[in-house]
């Protein structure tokens, strides 16, 4: 699945992965687009305190492609 | 975690005295960003904050306050041109992920002649500022916007 917050600004890209974490399965994996320049530290910063896993980055040309697993509900 | 023994959240207090939209944006996404941290926020909208939430309070983008000249217009067409959400939708997201209390200042309601049916529903209730300290209590973090 992919959240495509590219374009929301801050912490816009940051609201969406959390109502999609609350909404899927323990286990989903999902990847979450964000043009915004704050996500950068902020996802992180965010699925570290939440207890989720961050599986890779991906800088893309305009975005980051941050791929996550939801590991507890 | 013992049955029983919830984890207690942080929390956030914000008090809202303006209504013009430089401000309004700084204050929401404060607030949005808190909830989604997890903090529970609290927050006391007074004068002219409590005019924000006023039903007939300009909409998406109120204007920018005074003082900013060319720069303001610029912001302002700005935030119409890149339909930057408003900042009452990024409250009513905020609202969705978690724990948002917005309090209307009893005082101000009187000073506007204002009931509950004049504000947004976003507000959740009109309280004096003793209830408010009270459920603020223990905020970890306070602020005057």
């Amino acid at each position: 699945m992919v959240v495509d917050a590219r374009g929301s600004w801050c912490p816009g890209p940051l609201m969406e992965l959390v109502r999609v974490i609350q909404e899927e399965e323990v286990g989903t994996e999902f990847e979450l687009l964000s043009s915004d320049e704050g996500s950068r530290k902020d996802i992180p910063l965010w699925i570290d305190k939440a207890g989720h896993q961050l599986l890779r980055i991906q800088n893309e040309p305009g975005f980051d492609r941050f791929i996550i697993r939801k590991s507890h509900s | 975690m013992p049955a029983g023994n919830p984890p207690i959240p942080a929390k956030m207090s914000v008090v809202l005295t303006e209504d013009r939209v430089d401000k309004l944006i700084p204050f929401s996404t404060l607030v949005s960003g808190a909830v989604a941290m997890g903090f529970e926020v609290h927050v006391f909208a007074s004068v002219w904050g409590l005019n924000a939430f006023r039903k007939t309070s300009p909409s998406p983008h109120p204007p920018v306050g005074p003082g900013h000249g060319e720069e303001g217009a610029r912001l302002e067409r700005t935030l119409a041109d890149r339909k930057v959400p408003s900042w009452k939708s990024m409250l009513s997201a905020a609202k969705g992920i978690g724990a948002l209390h917005v309090y209307a200042c009893s005082q101000s309601m009187e000073l506007f002649h204002l009931t509950p049916a004049d504000l947004d529903p976003i507000v959740d209730e009109v309280v004096g500022i003793a209830t408010f300290i009270d459920r603020a209590r223990h905020a970890e973090a306070s602020y005057f916007v």
